[in-house]
């Protein structure tokens, strides 16, 4: 009996091997490879000593800005994929319509020496009217362009959000040219506080808190109200939600709201930081924040949070620390490389994304 | 499926196949009217327009650059008149955004035309590279205005950039001159490049490495970015673990800006000066860069009125009068002198049958534009066999104020090197 077993058990291991084919073999190799890259330049760049405590601290505080707005941004394409299977093209464009209303207003404080006299409260408003164009925008979007494709099965829906992104970008550059605006500057901002020994720029410990402000707020209200566990409801089962008694128009309406809403607060924050409106710039960001909610599981709220942080951290720490290792010159013109790797990385090995595991789980 | 079909299929199958493996076929000689040219002729009827087109860079961060030799070519044709031959000039415009899919796309666009006689521009050499090939294989002339890299103009060019000749000055020259300032008026001797990938920028940045290495400094490394990148507070902190004396990045505006702006926030950086170049005169980059723009250096073309031809004042004047503003840019009398070199060149070869219909050979336009010469607006044109028809003269501006309404070349930024006596001199 034991035998006979045990040739049975030997037959099925050989046929597993048999079904590990060619594409099979070239994943592995793609595993190895990035992983010996990852390796040998991490040791190589540690044992150069290239860089100082105080320069990985500095890598590690730009990555953190950057991928707050990252986060911010892949909130809006996620929570919109969870309610409407929709991938909003033209949320970078959102993000940017609240970077541009809020550089009229900064400017004319700027003007006004009200950004120099007041700065919180001219930062707060600034912030408010970000959000709340952005906010108006998403609506708008909903309703007049989204909204008639709410039953179209197909790429019609796709189609319709790339061209409401080009409509926006074209719109703000017939508007208000296609220069670049610069934000204003103002000194304050500029400073640098201490954080734990190491000189962090106000202006980015002041992003971060806005947007982690943000995000708790938001996930609170995810979790913790009626109309979050609605949009939870929705984004499970549409039409058993429905069938509950859940207006489901008013809460794609209000997810909608809640993305605009961030991706504001997202388009100020970039401003804060980067200090250039054009109309072009939702574009990158928005393609790198779409990556950041696959890469933390598309629909998943905790997910984009994380997944937009560990994205831009990444892009700030790995070429310095994977690339610099194996001797790759100018490794930062290759950034983009290595957050696209990621996202395909985790295409293929994980394609419901870091958090997607958990709610693929509950759904089933 | 039949025989027939299978025949059928088998057959297209084999026409596409020869059709991609062959080379392309070489342009046939062709007689029309009073003119047989080895690559086709253009015919004018009588009262018909002769077709300029114009590739440049309209829209976005660098749009200055493409804006301005447009008008610098639409007042030289405005000073013969809007007619040429008793045919009147039509300029036909292709926004190619300063890449290489624009260029593409626009050169493509102006070939698609038979009766386009010659084309101006571009002002970017990133438009440039894969443009020109596309309308030298249609047999179509092309002047650039701004183009810099020496690689369009090299000896050793590949046969499909013969077509191709500028009015501007190569990079091989401009990186020697940047060098040499760098080296003897900065006194630095440790400095980090930055390019953005682009053939201006790349090859801008290696010929002035080489030959600052060659006065004996030395290159601590040549970083690179994205034309279109934001965040360059990384790149900026590995240049700071170098130490060096000095920054060379002659990138376009955008990203200049930006460099200039998360220079002075990056640790270790402060007090290092950056140095950008030619694609960043323009207001835009007063725009971008905002407070930051103050004190900074860029490396140009000399272009005070004692550096420039004799009509260079008159057309200063002219511009102003029709625009309502200075030049936005430095690069229109290059321009100008483009349209005009074009002009002369479509004179020098046209010929006129009974009817009164014109008739332009389109390798004979080639000869034509390699051998003229004349006093330019911009200075001497006499193009070399390889399509180089204008000398370089160094000079430094530096930003003055950060009100994009205050820029004008010469006060803002005002020339800070050459002085003015050695720069008559030159």
């Amino acid at each position: 009996m034991a035998e006979a077993s045990a040739a049975r058990s030997l037959l099925a291991n050989l046929h597993r091997r048999a079904r590990f084919g060619f594409v099979d073999v070239a994943l592995w190799g793609l595993r190895i490879a990035v992983v010996a890259v990852i390796a040998a330049g991490t040791a190589g760049t540690l044992i150069k000593g290239r860089y100082g405590v105080g320069d990985w601290f500095d890598f590690l505080t730009y990555g953190v800005t950057m991928g707050s707005v990252y986060a911010l941004i892949a909130l809006g394409y996620t929570m919109v994929y969870g309610v409407l299977r929709l991938i909003n093209f033209a949320h970078g464009d959102i993000m940017m319509t609240g970077a541009f209303s809020g550089y009229f207003l900064a400017a004319h404080f700027d003007q006004t020496g009200f950004l120099r006299r007041e700065p919180a409260l001219a930062m707060l408003a600034v912030l408010a009217l970000g959000v709340a164009t952005s906010t108006t925008v998403a609506l708008l979007t909903e309703r007049f362009a989204y909204r008639p494709f709410r039953r179209v099965r197909g790429l019609a829906p796709l189609i319709c959000a790339i061209g409401v992104s080009f409509f926006l970008e074209q719109s703000f550059r017939g508007a208000f040219g296609s220069g670049v605006h610069a934000y204003p500057d103002t000194k304050w901002q500029n400073e640098t506080v201490s954080v734990f020994g190491f000189g962090v720029p106000v202006v980015e410990i002041i992003v971060v808190a806005i947007a982690v402000a943000s995000m708790t707020v938001l996930y609170l209200i995810v979790q913790r109200t009626r109309m979050g566990a609605a949009m939870r409801a929705v984004s499970e089962d549409a039409e058993a939600a429905a069938m509950m008694g859940i207006d489901v128009d008013r809460v794609i309406v209000f997810t909608f709201a809640l993305g605009g809403a961030m991706a504001g607060v997202a388009g100020v924050c970039y401003a804060f930081v980067f200090k250039q409106v054009y109309f072009f710039m939702g574009f990158t960001p928005g393609v790198k924040a779409f990556g950041a909610a696959v890469l933390g599981g598309i629909g998943s709220v905790p997910g984009a949070m994380l997944a937009g942080l560990f994205l831009g951290v990444v892009e700030s720490v790995g070429p310095a620390l994977f690339l610099d290792g194996i001797g790759i010159p100018a490794p930062y013109q290759l950034r983009d490389l290595i957050a696209f790797t990621l996202l395909i990385m985790v295409l293929i090995f994980r394609p419901y994304g870091i958090m997607g595991e958990r709610m693929a789980r509950k759904r089933a | 499926m039949t025989y027939h079909d299978r025949l059928i299929i088998s057959t297209c199958t084999a026409l596409v196949l020869i059709a991609l493996a062959a080379p392309p076929a070489a342009r046939a000689a062709e007689t029309k009217g009073p003119v047989t040219d080895p690559i086709g002729v253009v015919t004018i009827p009588k009262g018909a327009p002769i077709q300029f087109g114009g590739y440049w860079v309209m829209s976005g961060a660098d749009s200055a650059l493409g804006i301005d030799e447009k008008r610098g070519v639409e007042l030289a044709i405005k000073d013969e008149g809007g007619m040429l031959l008793g045919h009147p000039i039509k300029l036909n415009v292709e926004d190619d955004g300063c890449n290489a899919e624009g260029g593409q796309t626009a050169a493509t666009k102006l070939a698609a035309d038979p009766n386009a006689v010659i084309v101006l521009g571009p002002a970017c050499s990133s438009a440039a590279t894969p443009g020109a090939p596309i309308l030298w294989k249609a047999g179509v002339v092309d002047v650039a205005t701004a183009t810099t890299a020496p690689s369009l103009t090299a000896p050793d060019r590949k046969p499909e950039y013969d077509g191709f000749v500028r009015t501007i000055y190569s990079d091989i020259d401009q990186g020697a001159a940047d060098a040499k300032y760098v080296y003897d008026v900065v006194k630095a001797r440790k400095i980090v490049t930055v390019h953005d990938g682009s053939p201006y920028a790349q090859q801008l940045a290696a010929v002035m490495a080489d030959n600052f290495k060659k006065l004996g400094g030395e290159v601590l490394s040549v970083e690179a970015v994205s034309p279109t990148e934001v965040d360059m507070h990384p790149v900026l902190t590995r240049i700071a673990t170098e130490k060096p004396d000095m920054i060379y990045a002659p990138v376009f505006v955008a990203a200049g800006a930006q460099l200039l702006r998360q220079e002075k926030d990056t640790p270790g950086l402060g007090n290092v000066p950056l140095i950008g170049s030619s694609g960043q005169m323009a207001p835009d980059i007063i725009s971008a860069a905002g407070q930051a723009v103050v004190g900074y250096r860029i490396t140009y073309p000399d272009v005070s009125p004692e550096a420039m031809g004799a009509g260079y004042p008159k057309l200063v004047k002219e511009y102003t009068d029709t625009y309502g503003e200075p030049p936005i840019s430095g690069y229109h009398a290059n321009a100008y002198d483009a349209a005009v070199l074009a002009m002369k060149a479509i004179e020098q070869v046209a010929k006129t049958d009974a009817s009164g219909a014109t008739y332009i050979g389109r390798k004979a336009l080639r000869d034509a534009v390699l051998t003229i010469k004349f006093d330019g607006v911009s200075g001497p044109i006499a193009c070399d066999s390889h399509g180089e028809c204008a000398k370089f003269k160094p000079a430094v501006y530096e930003f003055t104020n950060a009100d994009p309404s205050t820029f004008k070349i010469g006060v803002n930024p005002k020339k800070v090197w050459p002085q003015s006596s050695s720069a008559s001199a030159q």
